[in-house]
């Protein structure tokens, strides 16, 4: 290419018959060769990009899973915290069966019972409890939710409170529809 | 033997390419300021053969990951040593992209025309801090496990395609398998090969350019055979001891406790991305991972411009200080916050705990195909302490603490039971001044009590010096592992004290059918007396209606038979620490 009668020889608009079908046989060649050095890659990006399109069914149903006796929550609505073990969860390829999850605080009041995911919706940390100040706190970027789970401080680098659940009260069991949900946007949405 | 090389050169060439890699001139002699990109490429090397020697045993799932690196780390022979190496050599390399970045920039070395191999430089940098956030996640223990959530919440920052990505790297929703496979197929596979073609560029810009050297130049000039490679050598050598010695000191890489999802861990990312963790706590999300950084980024890419006049080029040496100088801070501030936050230092001391125990249970029974973190859910130990942490030490405490080492930030109203019934314990409990303490029931309303205001505060000097007597009588009911038992003469020579000489008798039972006002002290502390008192101490055989706030756990179902098993004989287990 440094060539420069080649250059030219390529530029030139008035080409003879033989530079045409020459031109066609290089750009023959970039194209083959483009295509075959590519074709690896165009072979493994569906696999690549299986876990976009793959429904993890997670919207569908989230099923009810039963947490605690409701007598482990004092009515007073000091939180505990309860791990969560799920019937069933899928892995790629192994399904667990009554496998720790995830962990949530539980608060009740009467027959109302509060649930908080474990995960901070900043990044994802496990929250505390802070007894001393009845408020939770994350203890890697210091946000501050109150007990009703709303971000306390203005300083604090959650986008939103902490996420809640559905919850009942069945034959003396408190149960959730346990789920995960997007970290640090404001609206709450399902991980699906 | 020239005879071979001769043929050898026929049909290679081999000795114009061993001239050309070797007489590179050295312009200004050789220095000490060149051995960086060397060591770096030494570096490289190490990890490299260390990794795939990893990679032999190596085993890349959620349910396999820790279990093989416990494999390589206890198991193979010298597993550790390499292990290690890779782990520290790893750390070495951030230090020496660092102090090569830093020896370019105030050299000069990134300007004119060598823009070009300036910006491969930091794609390199680029693509090591890239391979070293990945590699963190690979044992799969919560540190890794935390740490890596975090940052792959942070990819999902980037604008529109963001949580996209997040996914694409993730392998799906939740973190498993195929995060695994993923990071390790990025981490041994995309990025090493990425950082040889770099290096590559890197290399063959820097002989297309040569050394700068800034005039006038120091000595005569020399070629880089022998004198700047001796130099290289060195120091390759002096990073290598630091490696090794690192390595022998901390005997190998950590292993923390495997992955748990609902078992918390507060995420602390490796030191040289701690200013970016700590960014977090100050800015939201989107600016530390995505402004700021493309920011920094699109500064970086035009500092070979900027530098082209003699202010710019002190105003991009003054950048990357004040960028060093600002992530040290940040830097430093994260790890006082974290030194004098006294539950991030149990939770450290907690998965150290945890970490320890698993590779206990591991040793003796092995690891079913489940994964090393059934071990723990099912160790009667982490449970009992986990129990004890739950239920238990809102009112009561296990070494001061709440049985996993966390401080308890309520108030102690209930007894200590670290040793609880052990001949220290007892002999404490009999002492009018210690019933009354916070440390056993002067948060109760049994420090107004009979037992306290008209026995043990009414007993005289001859009565008190025997109450050590019956403590060691006491003691002995509960039959606890790690006390040798009384003999027989002893022990009735003990209760004669406890029926005749104090009388205790007449409000507590020992093995007889009587109603005592007082807790029934048959088999006291004993394991069958402590699953009796904890399944109901309102139970006519303990306190009755003077219960004072302790639940009944069983009776109400707020602990199943084999929980209060469980936490039981965790209590019953060791002695207190004091």
């Amino acid at each position: 290419m440094s060539d420069p009668k080649a250059n030219k020889s390529l530029s030139d608009n008035s080409c003879s018959q033989g530079d045409k079908s020459r031109r066609l046989v290089i750009a023959s060649t970039i194209g083959v060769s483009a295509a075959c050095a590519l074709f690896p890659f165009a072979a493994g990006l569906t696999s690549i990009l299986d876990p976009v399109v793959r429904n993890s069914g997670s919207t569908t149903k989230v099923p009810w899973t039963k947490v605690t006796s409701v007598v482990n929550l004092p009515d007073d609505g000091k939180p505990a915290k309860f791990e969560i073990i799920l019937a069933e969860v899928k892995d790629a390829w192994t399904t667990y069966k009554n496998v720790p999850a995830g962990a949530v605080y539980l608060s009740r009041k009467g027959d109302e019972v509060i649930a908080f995911n474990l995960k901070c919706p900043h990044l994802g940390c496990a929250v505390d409890y802070r007894s001393k100040t009845n408020d939770y706190f994350c203890p890697c970027h210091n946000s501050t939710f109150g007990l009703d789970g709303s971000v306390t401080d203005a300083d604090s680098p959650s986008p939103r409170g902490l996420d809640t659940m559905h919850t009942k009260i069945e034959d003396e069991f408190v149960w959730i529809r346990f789920q995960q949900y997007r970290p640090n946007i404001a609206d709450k949405i399902p991980l699906s | 033997m020239s005879k071979f090389l001769d043929w050898l050169d026929d049909r290679s060439g081999i000795r114009g390419l061993v001239k050309e890699a070797l007489y590179e001139k050295v312009p200004g002699g050789a220095r000490w300021r060149y051995v960086w990109g060397s060591c770096l490429t030494f570096a490289f090397f190490t990890q490299v053969v260390t990794g795939t020697l990893l990679w032999m045993s190596y085993s890349p799932s959620a349910q396999t990951a820790w279990e093989s690196v416990y494999f390589i780390q206890y198991e193979i022979w010298g597993g550790w040593f390499l292990r290690g190496v890779h782990h520290y050599m790893a750390q070495a390399m951030i230090v020496l992209l660092v102090l090569h970045l830093m020896q370019v920039m105030i050299d000069g070395a990134y300007r004119a025309p060598r823009e070009l191999n300036f910006w491969f430089g930091i794609a390199l940098m680029g693509v090591t801090l890239a391979l070293s956030l990945t590699g963190y996640l690979l044992p799969w223990d919560q540190k890794g496990f935390w740490a890596t959530a975090v940052a792959t919440n942070l990819i999902a920052e980037v604008p529109l395609v963001g949580p996209m990505l997040q996914k694409i790297v993730v392998g799906g929703v939740e973190y498993g398998h195929q995060t695994i496979t993923r990071f390790f197929a990025l981490h041994a596979g995309i990025l090493p090969a990425a950082l040889i073609g770099l290096v590559v560029g890197h290399i063959y810009l820097f002989r297309k350019h040569g050394i700068h050297v800034k005039e006038p130049r120091p000595k005569k000039d020399s070629y880089f055979w022998p004198d700047q490679i001796l130099k290289d050598g060195v120091a390759c050598l002096a990073v290598l001891m630091a490696v090794v010695i690192l390595t022998l000191y901390f005997k190998g890489a950590p292993l923390g406790p495997p992955a748990d999802p609902s078992n918390e861990f507060p995420a602390r990312p490796e030191w040289y991305f701690l200013f970016l963790f700590q960014l977090l706590k100050y800015v939201p999300a989107f600016w530390g991972a995505v402004i700021i950084p493309i920011a920094l980024g699109l500064l970086i890419f035009i500092q070979p411009f900027i530098g082209s006049s003699n202010k710019g080029h002190q105003f991009n040496i003054g950048f990357w200080w004040c960028l060093l100088a600002g992530s040290a801070g940040l830097t430093f501030l994260a790890f006082s916050e974290d030194r004098e936050n006294l539950n991030h230092g149990a939770a450290v001391r907690e998965a150290d705990w945890q970490a320890a125990r698993v590779v206990e249970i591991a040793q003796e029974n092995g690891i079913p195909p489940a994964g090393a973190v059934t071990l723990l859910r099912q160790d009667r130990e982490n449970r009992g302490r986990r129990i004890f942490a739950s239920q238990c030490s809102s009112c009561h405490r296990y070494n001061g603490h709440d049985g996993r080492g966390y401080l308890v930030e309520d108030a102690q109203s209930a007894p200590e039971l670290a040793g609880f019934a052990s001949v220290d314990w007892t002999t404490k409990l009999l002492n009018y001044d210690h019933y009354i303490s916070s440390e056993y029931f002067g948060g109760t309303a049994f420090k107004e009590g009979t037992m306290a205001k008209k026995v043990l505060k009414k007993f005289d000097a001859d009565e008190t010096k025997l109450l050590p007597q019956v403590a060691l009588l006491l003691s002995d009911l509960a039959e606890l592992p790690y006390q040798e038992p009384l003999s027989v003469e002893k022990k009735e020579s003990l209760l004669d004290i406890f029926y005749d000489d104090l009388a205790c008798i007449d409000c507590h039972d020992i093995d007889s059918e009587g109603e005592g006002s007082a807790p029934d002290l048959t088999g006291y502390g004993s394991r069958k007396w402590m699953i009796d008192f904890i399944n109901n101490p309102e139970h006519e055989r303990f306190y009755g209606k003077k219960n004072d706030r302790m639940p009944a756990y069983g009776r109400d179902k707020k602990l199943s038979t084999e929980e209060i098993e469980i936490v039981v004989d965790w209590i019953r287990s060791t002695p207190a620490d004091f």
